[in-house]
């Protein structure tokens, strides 16, 4: 399935500008910037080390940057307005371990106000009943990956950051991940995704943000980054979206 | 999103389940029954033995008050499992949040980060006084062998203890929210209940300004607990801690603000704390809630050492190890000190144990000075001081006719208690543990 161009995006939610963080000696972004168009799709695209988690966590606000803004249409970009905008489901995580799953999302509902009526669809779509009971610490890596992204789903936010959605899932849960994605994201929710897996990402995505060595190199559609990548190339077209990265990259 | 009334309950429902499922948590209480255990028989027996218990001299338990024969031992297990057992949990409550990811999904939820703090600290206090149901279960069982109970000094314990386990709450949890791992954080924990020993070992060495800033710490706030007196600066003092370790944790929990801030924010609290803690010194009032009144001067004594406006000043000149100056310090000038807060004490000694200093011909005279008059004298016993005081200010105390404090020998041993601490409290600890785990799954 290919998701470009498969919905109406029209409204700029969100732009990031110069986005800049260093872990010590080391920079992680370098400028960023870019922007998230409410009703996309969006696939932050990149090797490992290029600097996508980092660009997320600064957006959540679970990491602080060091200089750049995040700017809201209405103008600023208090936490606040963006806490109630953004909801950020980081990769490789166990949140509270000991408890159920069942419980966890219960919980997620309660302390952040979700919404309670998508509960059993989610359950539904991501096939989570058989894990209600189980704790989260003795859940695979998938199980895991499927409950948090249900979870995440159940979020009042606007805008979900995912990071690294397809982590851990086979083939077949990918896919069913990935369709689950898009559904809500025809239903206007818009949703920003990590993904280091290029094939993954362009079966998916309705726009990419290319990032390398921390800063963002190319945003666009697919049909958009493929005649910039030939004309990098001087006119050669590139066979695939693997071929479009490294020629932008 | 929800408000944040509204999340802070959500909030405490989850580290409420958070505490259940940890073992640290079952583990602290399944070992905090019988530590009490150990601790109330040997004293009982001890109590027993001195009221004339199997033989030994009747009578010799009749000054014997249980505040200090049973509560302060009994009680004295709560300090060392607050020392040792209690940091294990608090820091395992705020760094599992970080080290499960849990954080990073909770911190999203813009409550203020005191709140957060505050909903660990209120879960973990609930926690440790549902331990306290086996210093409980001791004073049933005291009660049960006939022994007396004052209400207010078992209070004044109580609260003690409480505020000493607020304190390691606090430090647990500014250690966790700081520190990137739980070993790092319980390292420095103990660290510091150590470097606090430390400070009193140096400040019964030297003396001086290490011994005011000994007076603080737990350890010594603890013991003045136990000895039924409430003392107003020492109260704020533990409060200022307190606060300021939660607030601590709270700036640091804020991940997703600059460390350099963070670091500036905490830094004002320290210097909020230090000017809090400096002016608490100045703050005298205190409250002697024993039974026998051991923190204070007969009441004819006290009436009479009332009169007495002008400043008054005791030089003694013995060495901080000698014997004779802890004696001085415990038995007259700690009560002297309540009583005149205008008393300036000062110790003087060229070494710290004093035994080179016995050819001086000035080591071990106590000069007192008081509106211009002054004396020297070498005694260092309650009456002796009080003499040297009242012919100083001219002044003769009445005659105490008030009722003197006899005691409440009982010569009965810890029957049942053993049962009770090493048998029933570690199996309801279990079997509460199997039901809460059964519960959740």
């Amino acid at each position: 399935m290919n998701g470009v161009g498969s919905n109406t995006v029209t409204e700029t939610l969100l732009r990031v500008h110069g986005l800049r963080k260093s872990f010590g000696p080391v920079p992680a972004l370098r400028g960023a910037a870019f922007a998230i168009r409410s009703g996309e799709l969006l696939g932050l695209i990149g090797p490992n080390g290029a600097g996508k988690t980092t660009l997320l966590e600064c957006l959540a606000g679970v990491q602080a940057f060091d200089a750049g803004e995040i700017v809201l249409p209405a103008g600023g970009a208090a936490r606040v307005r963006l806490t109630a905008l953004l909801f950020y489901m980081p990769d490789g995580i166990a949140p509270w371990p000991d408890q159920p799953v069942g419980w966890a999302l219960d919980y997620a509902l309660g302390f952040f106000g979700g919404q309670r009526a998508l509960l059993p669809e989610v359950i539904r779509e991501l096939s989570l009943r058989p894990l209600l009971g189980t704790r989260i610490s003795a859940l695979s890596k998938g199980q895991r990956k499927r409950a948090l992204i249900g979870l995440a789903l159940l979020m009042p936010q606007r805008v979900l950051l995912i990071d690294e959605p397809f982590e851990g899932l086979d083939l077949r849960q990918s896919r069913e991940v990935a369709a689950v994605l898009r559904t809500h994201v025809s239903r206007g929710r818009t949703v920003v995704v990590s993904i280091h897996q290029i094939a993954d990402a362009a079966r998916v995505c309705d726009r990419f943000v290319l990032l390398n060595n921390g800063g963002v190199v190319a945003e666009g559609t697919l049909n958009q980054l493929t005649s910039l990548a030939a004309s990098r190339l001087g006119g050669v077209p590139c066979g695939d979206f693997e071929e479009v990265f490294l020629a932008l990259t | 999103m929800r408000s944040p009334d509204h999340a802070w309950i959500w909030l405490v429902r989850k580290e409420w389940r958070e505490l259940l499922a940890s073992r640290s948590w079952w583990l602290f209480l399944l070992l905090f029954g019988p530590l009490v255990g150990v601790t109330f028989i040997s004293a009982v027996n001890s109590y027993a033995e001195a009221s004339g218990y199997r033989g030994s001299a009747a009578g010799v338990g009749e000054a014997f008050s249980p505040l200090i024969g049973i509560w302060a031992p009994t009680f004295g297990a709560c300090e060392l499992a607050a020392a040792f057992l209690l940091p294990f949990v608090a820091i395992r409550l705020v760094a599992g949040d970080r080290l499960s990811g849990a954080l990073k999904l909770e911190i999203q939820q813009p409550i203020s980060p005191l709140s957060r703090v505050t909903a660990k600290g209120v879960v973990l206090l609930a926690g440790w006084l549902i331990a306290s149901l086996a210093p409980a279960a001791a004073i049933a069982l005291w009660l049960s062998y006939g022994g007396s109970l004052h209400v207010p000094e078992l209070a004044t314990v109580v609260l003690g203890h409480v505020l000493n386990a607020g304190l390691t709450i606090a430090l647990a949890f500014t250690a966790a929210s700081i520190t990137t791992h739980p070993s790092t954080a319980a390292i420095v924990t103990l660290g510091v209940t150590v470097g606090s020993w430390i400070l009193s070992f140096i400040a019964a060495v030297h003396g001086g300004r290490w011994a005011i800033a000994a007076g603080y710490t737990p350890t010594a706030m603890v013991a003045e607990f136990q000895h039924g007196l409430v003392r107003l600066d020492v109260l704020l003092i533990a409060f200022t801690f307190i606060l300021t370790g939660l607030g601590l944790a709270a700036v640091w929990l804020r991940i997703g603000v600059a460390a350099r801030r963070r670091t500036g924010e905490s830094m004002a609290l320290l210097v909020l704390m230090a000017v809090a803690m400096y002016l608490s010194t100045f703050v005298s009032p205190s409250w002697d809630l024993s039974e026998s009144r051991m923190n204070s001067f007969a009441p004819a004594d006290e009436r009479a050492l009332r009169q007495i406006r002008a400043p008054l000043q005791i030089e003694a000149h013995l060495a901080p190890e000698d014997p004779r100056r802890a004696d001085l310090e415990q038995r007259v000038l700690s009560k002297l000190r309540r009583i005149m807060p205008k008393l300036k004490v000062v110790y003087v000694s060229n070494t710290s144990i004093g035994i080179f200093e016995q050819t001086s011909a000035h080591y071990g005279e106590i000069r007192y000075e008081l509106g211009g008059r002054r004396s020297v004298s070498r005694v260092t016993t309650l009456e002796g001081v009080l003499e040297s005081i009242y012919s100083l200010a001219g002044i003769v105390p009445s005659d105490g006719s008030e009722s003197e404090f006899r005691g409440h020998p009982l010569p009965v041993p810890p029957r049942g208690a053993a049962l009770v601490f090493y048998l029933l409290w570690p199996a309801l600890a279990l079997a509460a543990a199997f039901f809460s785990h059964r519960r959740r799954s």
